[in-house]
């Protein structure tokens, strides 16, 4: 089955260690969608996907893999 | 066990979403407005009581708004915050409608059956059923939204 993966965490931790919290504030989510994208439970939208490439200033291909 | 950890537990680990946190408030109010009416009901004079005593009646229909406003008053401010309910949160709520529409038709298969097989030779049912059976429904209808995103949620965090 295919399965779209993320660099989230990682991409945070590269932009100060940005927190989950802070994350959700910029692109207006929840923090427990953050929890569930970083663990792979929940494929975002496109809005929200493309939201969170633009808060790390990278392409979508560089925070969604799809396998 | 704290609350905390059931709350942990329901969450698969993690802080309960907001609107994960209300379906919660919902259901566990909403189940004992159920038991309470029930109770009223079964213990308080039965459906004789109900037809015949207004205030009776009034205490039951009391109940049944509280029961149709709590999840007005638990979830529509929560819909019109975007920081607290997001596309994550839609998604659940509108599968928790399934959830809702199995209950609503399984409970009321259950009232049809029932009331045919105990009035089935008198030819007719007394109408105060079709008032509980009403009330009934908007019960069954209220707890199965908020069990239903419960389990969208319980689903979410274990097979995404």
């Amino acid at each position: 089955m295919a399965k779209i993966s993320n660099q989230i965490r990682r991409l945070r931790f590269n932009q100060k260690e940005m927190t989950q919290e802070e994350l959700a504030r910029a692109v207006g989510c929840t923090r427990q969608t953050i929890i569930a994208l970083e663990q792979n439970k929940y494929v975002p939208s496109i809005e929200l996907a493309y939201k969170i490439a633009k808060v790390f200033k990278v392409t979508l291909e560089e925070v969604f893999q799809y396998e | 066990m704290h609350t905390q950890d059931w709350q942990a537990l329901l969450a698969g680990g993690e802080k309960m979403a907001p609107l994960q946190k209300r379906a919660l408030y919902g259901f566990l109010i909403g189940l004992l407005l159920a038991f309470a009416i029930l109770a009223l009901l079964i213990f308080g004079g039965g459906i004789n009581r109900f037809d015949s005593d207004d205030g009776f009646r009034i205490i039951i229909d009391v109940l049944w708004v509280l029961g149709l406003v709590t999840p007005l008053v638990l979830f529509w401010p929560l819909m019109q915050n975007s920081a607290k309910y997001d596309e994550r949160d839609k998604v659940i709520m509108e599968r928790s409608v399934r959830i809702q529409w199995i209950a609503i038709i399984l409970s009321l298969a259950t009232w049809i059956i029932t009331l045919s097989e105990i009035y089935y030779s008198a030819g007719t049912v007394p109408v105060s059923f079709l008032y509980v059976m009403f009330i009934s429904i908007l019960i069954i209808s209220t707890l199965s939204q908020s069990v239903g995103i419960l389990i969208g949620y319980w689903r979410m965090s274990r097979h995404g």
